[in-house]
């Protein structure tokens, strides 16, 4: 019995563990490693470092020393504790807009799924948005709102919106052709129980890896935002603000622009390996 | 051709139609209006209002709407309200700069994409095509504002092979322009460079397991002709898409690349416009992106059916 129904098994679990073979992986782990690295750092910023990061000191532009253990910028502030408290304030603004944007999408995709008429009207709203290039998109929404972190996190999630939404859209269309989904509309089943018990289950895997690539989008966003003066709000610390504003001291103290590269760069590589693990792992 | 014309035209002038639409509204929905902000905080109500009436804002929004597609259609978009001089002068100013920026890095876009695929292709060895593989993974996963900073850092800080920012005249000073136009320029076509041969090397790849290039071989054709006479023009329509889209993003990438190096082009504008709350210059500079945007594509698809007479007939 057991070498018959083992397979069928083994079928039947293979979505999810195929995502977890792609963790395992040497992309996954890497992913995964330098992810966790920079997140606990950001994490336990309180407990690595005692230097408040916007309190200003006596000595400007100092290089390492005990007290400062990578030196201060240009207002005297200690650089650790700026890049530790900057980790965290970005990865609370990505996992605050990316699960919205993805919320947001999927909500529209399954509109889209109710009739032929409202997936006309949510495709055009993809293109629209679309049309606008992302940083454009943030453009127009800063002007609106006026700089800050709460228009950050709205762009983030507004410019991943139709990426999450065409993603599900075409998951949703296919599940809703299959023999299981017309079966439970036969059965009496309402449309929209049909959409979000049975074929919404099937067609939501594929977000997975949309999402790993939309957090490093995020850090993109942010740090652009940051450049061009429209992001968080100084004197809180952002991986994006860290490295703007050692701009002007290159020359000088490279140690200013190379510490937040170093971070910055740990952490968008870390989910991009993250995402092409998953996705590896879903083709099998 | 005609008919794939007006197939696609109605769809793009809708598009069209819709954002210049979301601008305009978009910015009316910002709370407090650019007459108050104008007439600074000490203003009497009837400055204010004169100034109101001055632009064109007390009229009702409809009126405004097709006041403004007057100025856009006739190509004069009238006084910018802070940041001073003539919105259509400064557009045209950012535009002369930001389209060499943009040209020099499609250029090395090019440059970089297609000899890396072919190379990638033809060279056959599992260890090259993984460490190029690894290359565009690392040029896609870095935001463009990491990249610069490294080139700064590198070239202009480490090495001193060229200047860290600023901008010269192509015409004045051709070779003083080329040195400002190199960082900003590699910057700007790094990522998109690292996508299109990405899409090259896989169309390729995909192209010489084809049962034509199986023929082509049997009957003693060179590798080299197989690749470059029947492989690349096999592979490229799908490349010239994928490059359209990048132009997009090329355009849309400017505004930060010409931040870190001080390129006076778009970017710049769009900056002090926002910041400034300048709503002319902001809403015409974003319909423009826009419609850069949509014609880039139909330019594309046009392209693409050129490339692939089988897209003509669809």
């Amino acid at each position: 019995m057991t070498t018959i129904s083992s397979p069928l098994l083994l079928k039947a679990a293979r979505p999810r563990n195929r995502y977890v073979a792609g963790l395992l992986t040497w992309r996954g782990v890497s992913g995964l490693v330098l992810v966790g690295t920079v997140a606990l750092a950001g994490l336990l910023a309180p407990w690595l470092t005692d230097a408040d990061p916007n309190a200003q000191g006596p000595q400007a532009l100092a290089t390492p020393s005990g007290a400062h253990p990578l030196g201060t910028d240009d207002i005297g502030r200690d650089l650790l504790s700026r890049i530790l408290h900057g980790i965290l304030t970005d990865l609370s603004i990505i996992l605050t807009a990316v699960p919205a944007g993805a919320l947001a999408g999927a909500a529209l995709a399954l509109l889209a799924g109710t009739s032929r008429a409202a997936d006309l009207v949510v495709q055009r709203l993809f293109d629209l948005v679309l049309s606008f290039p992302g940083l454009i998109l943030g453009l127009a929404v800063t002007a609106i709102l006026g700089p800050g972190r709460w228009p950050v996190v709205i762009i983030i999630a507004l410019a991943e919106v139709p990426y999450f939404g065409r993603q599900l859209r075409a998951g949703v269309l296919v599940q809703q052709e299959r023999e299981y989904a017309l079966a439970a509309r036969v059965g009496g089943a309402s449309r929209a129980r049909v959409l979000l018990r049975h074929v919404l289950p099937n067609a939501v895997d594929p977000l997975i890896v949309q999402g790993a690539v939309a957090l490093s989008v995020g850090v993109f966003i942010e740090g652009a935002l940051s450049f061009l003066g429209l992001g968080v709000r100084p004197p809180e610390p952002t991986l994006g603000s860290l490295i703007s504003g050692s701009v002007a001291y290159l020359d000088t103290n490279p140690v200013l622009a190379a510490a937040p590269l170093a971070v910055t760069t740990a952490l968008v590589l870390g989910f991009t390996l993250l995402a092409e693990a998953l996705n590896r792992g879903a083709r099998g | 051709m005609r008919t794939f014309l007006f197939k696609r035209l109605p769809s793009a002038l809708a598009v069209l139609v819709a954002a210049s639409f979301t601008v305009f509204l978009m910015l009316r929905l910002i709370p407090g209006d650019p007459a108050t902000t104008l007439a600074g905080p000490d203003a009497s109500p009837a400055t204010v209002a004169a100034i109101r009436a001055r632009l064109g804002l007390d009229a009702p929004l409809a009126e405004q709407y097709l006041h403004w597609l007057g100025q856009v259609l006739s190509g004069d978009l009238g006084p910018s309200y802070a940041i001073g001089g003539q919105v259509s002068e400064l557009i045209g100013d950012g535009l002369a700069a930001t389209f060499q920026l943009t040209v020099a890095a499609l250029l090395l876009v090019v440059l970089l994409a297609v000899p890396t695929a072919l190379y990638a292709v033809s060279a056959r060895r599992r260890g090259l095509a993984g460490v190029l593989r690894a290359l565009t993974t690392g040029a896609l996963a870095v935001p463009p504002f990491v990249t610069g900073v490294v080139l700064v850092l590198v070239f202009a800080v480490g090495l001193g092979l060229l200047p860290a920012g600023g901008h010269a005249s192509l015409f004045d000073a051709p070779d003083l322009a080329v040195q400002y136009l190199a960082l900003p320029a590699l910057c700007l076509a790094l990522p998109s460079a690292a996508i299109l041969a990405r899409y090259l090397q896989d169309g390729l790849e995909r192209a010489l397991g084809e049962d034509y290039v199986r023929t082509a071989t049997a009957l003693g054709v060179s590798r080299r002709r197989i690749l470059w006479r029947h492989a690349l023009p096999n592979a490229l329509p799908p490349a010239v898409t994928v490059l359209g889209l990048q132009i997009g993003q090329l355009i849309a990438g400017a505004v930060v690349v010409e931040r870190i190096f001080a390129w006076p082009g778009l970017g710049q504008l769009i900056e002090q416009g926002v910041s400034r709350r300048d709503y002319p210059v902001v809403q015409d500079l974003l319909l423009l992106v826009v419609v850069g945007y949509v014609a880039v594509q139909l330019l594309t698809d046009l392209l693409y059916s050129w490339l692939d007479p089988r897209v003509r007939w669809e």
